[in-house]
């Protein structure tokens, strides 16, 4: 199993590289703004997002002002959100090449995930420009919070995309179910605004660890270990149950794609 | 005979008529024991293998397995039950344009479709001119895919599967969208390969005189089973008796 882990990164580069380069450049083909659209969706979420939270509600961020808060969590939570979406559905849109030629299928998820994450990284490069204008001092220690959430990612976009292959509802509840989850995790509100008899039952939600860890990490807010500690080990464990699951029924993707 | 690249035994393989696909079909009849699923049986014990180096011709009516049968050679399924062995990398050619994206143009459409087929980069690099100029299309190459007509992106296909450095080349009835020229240069490009790098090529038609000239070996596929299997005469006498 450990080999099949890494069999698309030895044996599949090139079609692993190929896969993610035509998911980025399908996204400007024929467009008129293109790529650009990586930047600004996040920018109008984030527009709207602060007009409301500032000027209508107001939630408490500590010396932080509104809006660099609110984009340390939605950048990480729209990556989150935009690769399991995409993910999803990603066997199920490339059904045509699982029919007709063999390779190892975990390749089709990885690219969307990678492409993803390549648009992350441009609209994070927004968000350092930010942080200097707004003189927000930082930290790092974001890496291995990335890592977990891209574990966690991954695992579930493994199962995701090969639940929706034989049911294609999947996609549907997914996409419900994200939007719930967003909700449930402390993007546009800051967690200490959970009322303390129902914390910890919130705090079972892997992504409340990695997007406080997050904020922590980036404006020198104390980290809570406990809870980013589980985060990583449910992002562990969901990968390799996903991963397994993935891979076990696998073998008859193309009788049914 | 040579020793075999390709060898089935006792393979068995059957699908599942999924009809239906949402939740609020299957739940019905989970709930009312009905079984979810028909079975349609392909191949219920099949037997056969093809040395290094053969050109086999796959004939047989519509629905008599021939499909699922380079399938499996392409690793693309898995049996039921029984084996199939394969001692080489396959490139198959199973109906057109396997991984085109349609909005990239087709020359980024050559790079992806090279890799699918298990090619490396520096491979691809070499061998780009003359992709484009055996299908003939160096006025479209930047053009988007979704723009080709069945023909060209079938010579474009093509083009790429034929410079791919695999032993077993898998050909399923793509041919027939070209037109006489262009499967006439693609037959005699096939015969090239055949002599000089020893290819083993399966080559599924429903057209007798190709299969007549290219061919040394025709095996005759009816539901499932194997009923003919020799030369190209033989074979062809058989199915027209049918």
């Amino acid at each position: 199993m450990i080999r099949t882990l890494f069999l698309p990164f030895r044996s599949y580069k090139y079609l692993l590289l190929q896969l993610t380069q035509r998911e980025i450049k399908a996204r400007y083909k024929q467009s008129f703004v293109g790529y650009l659209w990586v930047v600004l969706n996040p920018l109008a979420q984030l527009l709207v997002y602060s007009f409301v939270f500032s000027v209508v509600f107001r939630f408490p961020t500590n010396n932080v002002p509104y809006i660099i808060f609110l984009y340390a969590g939605l950048l990480p939570w729209g990556l989150f959100q935009g690769s399991l979406a995409t993910a999803t559905q990603s066997l199920v849109d490339n059904a045509p090449l699982i029919r007709k030629v063999a390779f190892p299928r975990e390749v089709i998820p990885y690219s969307v995930i990678l492409a993803k994450i390549v648009d992350f990284c441009v609209s994070a490069a927004i968000f350092v420009v930010m942080m200097i204008i707004f003189r927000v001092p930082f930290a790092q220690t974001s890496v291995p919070l990335f890592l977990t959430q891209l574990f966690l990612t991954t695992g579930i976009a493994l199962m995701l995309s090969a639940a929706n292959l034989f049911y294609r509802d999947i996609q549907y509840l997914a996409n419900l179910l994200l939007m719930l989850w967003m909700y449930m995790t402390p993007v546009v509100y800051p967690l200490s605004l959970v009322p303390s008899k129902y914390v910890w039952l919130y705090k079972l939600n892997p992504m409340v660890g990695i997007i406080e860890g997050y904020r922590s990490a980036l404006f020198q807010y104390p980290f809570e270990w406990t809870i980013i500690y589980w985060s990583m080990g449910i992002a562990l464990i969901t990968f390799c149950i996903g991963f397994y699951l993935f891979k076990k029924s696998e073998k008859v993707f193309a009788d049914i794609a | 005979m040579t020793e075999p690249i390709i060898q089935f035994s006792h393979v068995a393989k059957l699908y599942y008529l999924q009809e239906d696909r949402t939740f609020k079909d299957v739940i019905p009849s989970m709930l009312f024991g009905k079984p979810w699923a028909k079975k349609h049986s392909v191949f219920k014990d099949l037997n056969f293998s093809i040395g290094r180096g053969e050109t086999v011709g796959i004939v047989g009516k519509n629905g008599a397995g021939k499909s699922t049968l380079l399938k499996l050679i392409a690793g693309v399924t898995y049996p039921n039950s029984g084996h199939v062995q394969i001692h080489g990398r396959v490139a198959p050619l199973i109906e057109l344009g396997a991984g085109f994206h349609h909005e990239l143009s087709g020359y980024e459409n050559i790079f992806l479709n090279a890799a699918i087929l298990g090619m490396h980069k520096r491979e691809i690099e070499v061998k780009v001119r003359e992709i484009i100029a055996f299908s003939e299309l160096e006025e479209f190459i930047h053009v988007p895919v979704k723009r080709y007509s069945s023909g060209m992106q079938m010579r474009l296909g093509f083009a790429v599967a034929i410079h791919v450095d695999v032993p077993i080349l898998l050909i399923d009835e793509v041919l027939a969208v070209g037109d006489r020229d262009f499967q006439k240069k693609c037959l005699d490009r096939l015969q090239e390969m055949k002599r000089k790098e020893n290819k083993t090529i399966i080559f599924v038609s429903h057209n007798e005189e190709a299969v007549k000239s290219f061919c040394e070996r025709t095996i005759l596929l009816e539901e499932g089973k194997i009923i003919a299997d020799g030369t190209p005469d033989e074979v062809f006498r058989r199915y027209n008796r049918e």
